[in-house]
């Protein structure tokens, strides 16, 4: 390289973060959130609501990757989650596949999904995308709600019985609820280390550089594009592994699982968590399934403080529960 | 294909375009919308519900339905004039998702605050006296109500022609949805002009809700699947194009009222099927122009 | 002749390039060389077309007709990053950096550009000799004592050094410069200008310049636009002696 001839400084003398326990946590942070969500049952008495937590929390995860960590705003991530739930369900009900076997078909459902609806919703732009992954979304709903043979239309599809699992030759009781929260939770914890790579590995710079600056990506040599579908098809994989673990979770695979409201309920729950951040998706599930539970226990009407606390948290708190905190503790 | 006869392919036709009036009203406050505040209005389906309900309500204090015709979109339209001072002025300059975010949540809200006031179940919605009844349109017996809603949305977009081709404030508008930039160094205060545009797309919102409401009843969840059709349109015509959406609106009506004729199984992704290949082949929709969202 | 152009001193052509905006035509027909080692400056009042011309240049968008060849290669039309791919850098007329990524991050994500765009696996840090050469990079256009900070907190000039350098990532043979000292202060325009007229002396530079004084100095060859249309074309000395651009740029203030 010719420029470096031009160098008179000495290199070593760069000027170098101070190693914060900020940066530290920052380093070690699959370690932190794995651990966190082991310790999760003993102050979270509910375990059903703690898996429900976990699953959610993972599907948000996903959809956190296209939309902080992108910045492309999708409202049909449900046929995503709802492929892979579905996916894994027919596996098991319809072939009698294992149930290891099953959440590898719901993952490559939810690719395959993201794979389809990215390849047509790519072609549009910025704010288009929206509406046309939502759009896309409800027609996936309803093909699977037609496909009854398959998919059981609107009574969902049943008999998904997973009681044991088997992990090289150990065999745990998915009955049991505890167990079936570690069981979710090794898969989430595989899930988080899966993210932290993507985030840390070059691909992971790519995409903050396209939502930073999508004109500037392009002059330096992304293909914009190219890099928008990958990270729909990645972010399709989390999903189709949370519809999955839903559907064991569930036994059953209901076909609201599909509607657009879940696509929301991802939105709500990265924004509400914090958007671009690495735990906050799991923050923001915890939260909305923790007010969901406690307000409908007091009122039916619990969307009316769900939809007012979003609006609130729009207007006020951009970055979330765990974004603001995260940003409080840097200063 | 025993009975199916040019005369009903004929009749379905007019069905298609009955329906394709009220999607041409959503998507044009949609598009009016959009194209001056670069706000995609999520909670358009649910100012749609609320033109219904509030005509349900008028009508229960004894009201008739021609006066709800006048109300209901000032009503709700004025309901548009105080969320968009309120809740969507203080998010413009923080990107274009934010208030996209905002009408979302704010959709949920208005939802559960209809279901409180007029509860979950829905209500039936009597087709006024005077439109009751069918007329021979020369192919065939067509009911009159339908007519009507083509001829009324026919009657709106006529006006909101007059209003921006015949007055300055329209003028206005059409200036600032080619370029916001041109309407500021006009020195016009645009803060006034989005207020407007704002009620008048949710105003137009609920009156397609109440043209409706005869057609199909009144239920609270009655915005979501049509918002998300009014979206299907508006990505066919062309975000932003006035006369793109009315096309693709009447457009899309026909191909769900004859796909569901021919092809009943598929009636519903007929629609999306559509869209597909107008992304496919022309992705910035009919009228759309390529760099607006870049 | 396209494609027979034997020519190897001609770095960029574009033949007949012409551009619409809707009715509006904002280039008309333009035939021009660029020669490679040289420092080419396009000049013009304002509306002249110099922006489009640029972006045509650089592949931001194609020309609505006529061809743009590279190396005696057509790239009419060819998507942006497949410029950036060929050697083709450029630097915007509107600040443009990653304003959420630290300094040295900018330039090591153009760096990476050239080798690892989609590697979701391998962490960054281990690409170290992609570190180094951003390390180098900063030095050169003079924002080492900034590489820890994010770039959207860093000063107009800063960030206007840290585009070239983010342009030079890319190993360039042709560099695209819009406009580069726009909006700077006296001394900041002096240290821009010398830093390009270094930069030359590697590679093919091309800039589009509002003001005509400051690129006389230090261009080989003007090209002057006026409503869309080529004016005149020559070393400066040619320019100067034009009447037709005296013309032109009479009654036009000179900053």
């Amino acid at each position: 390289m010719h420029e470096a001839s031009h160098i008179s400084e000495p290199l070593a003398a760069a000027p170098r973060h101070r190693a914060s326990w900020f940066e530290l946590a920052r380093q070690h942070r699959v370690l932190l959130s794995s651990a966190f969500l082991l310790a999760f049952p003993l102050v979270m008495p509910f375990t059903a609501l703690a898996v429900n937590i976990l699953i959610y929390g993972l599907y948000a995860l996903g959809f956190n990757l296209l939309f902080g960590y992108l910045g492309l705003l999708s409202f049909g991530h449900a046929a995503l989650f709802g492929t892979g739930a579905y996916l894994c369900g027919i596996a098991i009900v319809h072939f009698g596949m294992p149930w290891y076997a099953a959440i590898v078909v719901g993952v490559l459902g939810g690719v395959a999904m993201a794979a389809a609806i990215g390849v047509l919703a790519i072609r549009t732009r910025g704010i288009y995308f929206a509406m046309v992954t939502m759009a896309l979304s409800q027609c996936v709903y309803y093909l699977f709600y037609q496909a009854i043979d398959w998919t059981g239309g609107e009574n969902g599809l049943r008999g998904i019985n997973v009681r044991e699992i088997s992990i090289f030759g150990l065999k745990f009781d998915f009955i049991d609820p505890l167990t079936r929260y570690y069981v979710v939770a090794a898969f989430v914890i595989l899930a988080l280390i899966f993210l932290s790579r993507i985030l840390a590995s070059p691909f992971g710079a790519v995409i903050e550089a396209v939502r930073e600056n999508e004109a500037r990506a392009r002059a330096s040599g992304y293909n914009v594009t190219a890099t928008r579908l990958i990270a729909f098809i990645l972010s399709g994989a989390f999903c189709g592994l949370a519809g999955a673990l839903q559907a064991l979770h569930l036994s059953i695979v209901p076909i609201e699982i599909m509607h657009y409201e879940t696509s929301g309920l991802a939105v709500m729950m990265s924004l509400l968590g914090g958007m671009g951040t690495f735990f906050g998706p799991f923050v923001g599930a915890a939260v909305f399934l923790l007010l969901e539970n406690l307000v409908s226990l007091w009122t039916v009407h619990w969307q009316l403080f769900v939809g007012a606390v979003f609006m609130v948290c729009v207007l006020f708190f951009p970055k979330g529960i765990w974004g603001t905190l995260l940003q409080r503790v840097q200063k | 294909m025993a009975g199916l006869t040019l005369d009903l392919i004929g009749l379905q036709l007019f069905t298609g375009l009955a329906l394709g009036a009220v999607y041409v009203l959503l998507a044009i406050g949609l598009s009016l919308i959009f194209g001056m505040l670069t706000v995609v209005n999520f909670a358009h389906g649910a100012f749609y519900m609320l033109g219904a309900y509030v005509g349900v309500y008028l009508l229960a204090l004894g009201g008739n339905f021609w006066l709800c015709l006048v109300a209901v979109p000032i009503i709700v339209g004025t309901i548009g004039l105080v969320v968009e001072r309120f809740l969507i002025r203080p998010l413009y300059g923080r990107g274009i998702d934010y208030p996209l975010l905002l009408t979302f949540g704010l959709s949920y809200v208005i939802v559960e605050l209809v279901r409180i006031a007029f509860g979950k179940a829905g209500y039936p919605f009597d087709t006024p006296e005077l439109l009751q009844g069918a007329v021979d349109i020369g192919i065939g017996y067509f009911p009159l109500y339908r007519l009507f809603v083509i001829a009324a949305a026919g009657v709106v977009l006529l006006g909101l022609w007059l209003f921006l081709e015949r007055t300055s404030f329209g003028l206005i508008i059409r200036a600032g949805a080619r370029d916001p930039q041109i309407v500021r160094v006009l020195g016009v205060d645009v803060a006034r002009v989005w207020l407007v545009v704002f009620g008048i797309g949710t105003g137009i919102a609920a009156l397609a809700g109440l043209l409706a409401a005869p057609l199909q009843g009144v239920i609270p969840e009655m915005g979501g699947p049509i918002l998300v059709e009014a979206f299907v349109v508006t990505v066919v015509g062309g975000m932003g194009s006035l006369l793109g959406a009315v096309l693709a609106g009447l457009l899309v009506g026909v191909v769900v009222s004859l796909s569901s004729l021919f092809v009943p199984e598929m009636a519903k992704v007929s629609i999306f099927a559509l869209m597909a290949i107008v992304l496919l082949i022309r992705p910035q929709g009919f009228f759309g122009r390529a760099g607006l969202m870049s | 002749m396209i494609g027979q152009t034997a020519t190897s001193d001609v770095i960029l052509r574009t033949e007949r390039v012409s551009k619409q905006f809707g009715k509006f035509t904002a280039l008309k027909d333009i035939t021009a060389e660029f020669r490679r080692g040289a420092i080419t400056s396009i000049i013009g009042p304002n509306g002249a077309g110099k922006s489009t011309y640029f972006n045509l240049l650089s592949g931001a968008f194609p020309p609505t007709s006529g061809q743009v060849e590279f190396e005696g290669r057509d790239v009419t039309g060819l998507p942006q990053h497949k410029f950036a791919h060929m050697g083709v850098a450029k630097s915007f007329q509107i600040t443009n950096v990653f304003p959420q990524l630290s300094t040295h991050e900018n330039i090591r994500v153009a760096l990476q550009a050239l080798s690892s765009r989609y590697n979701i696996w391998t962490p960054r840090t281990s690409y170290k000799d992609l570190v180094v050469q951003a390390d180098e990079l900063l030095h050169r256009v003079g924002l080492w004592s900034r590489r820890g900070r994010l770039a959207g907190t860093l000063a107009h000039g800063e960030q206007r050094a840290l585009e070239i350098g983010m342009a030079l990532a890319s190993h360039p043979r042709l560099l695209l410069l819009d406009e580069p000292t726009a909006g700077m202060s006296p001394e900041e325009t002096r240290v821009m200008m010398d830093l390009i007229v270094q930069l030359a002396q590697e590679r093919t530079v091309i800039l589009v310049e509002h003001k005509m004084k400051l690129v006389m100095g230090i261009s080989d060859r003007l090209l002057v636009l006026h409503h869309g249309e080529l004016l005149a074309e020559g070393t400066p000395a040619d320019i100067r002696r034009n009447e037709t651009v005296k013309r032109v740029y009479l009654g036009q203030r000179e900053h």
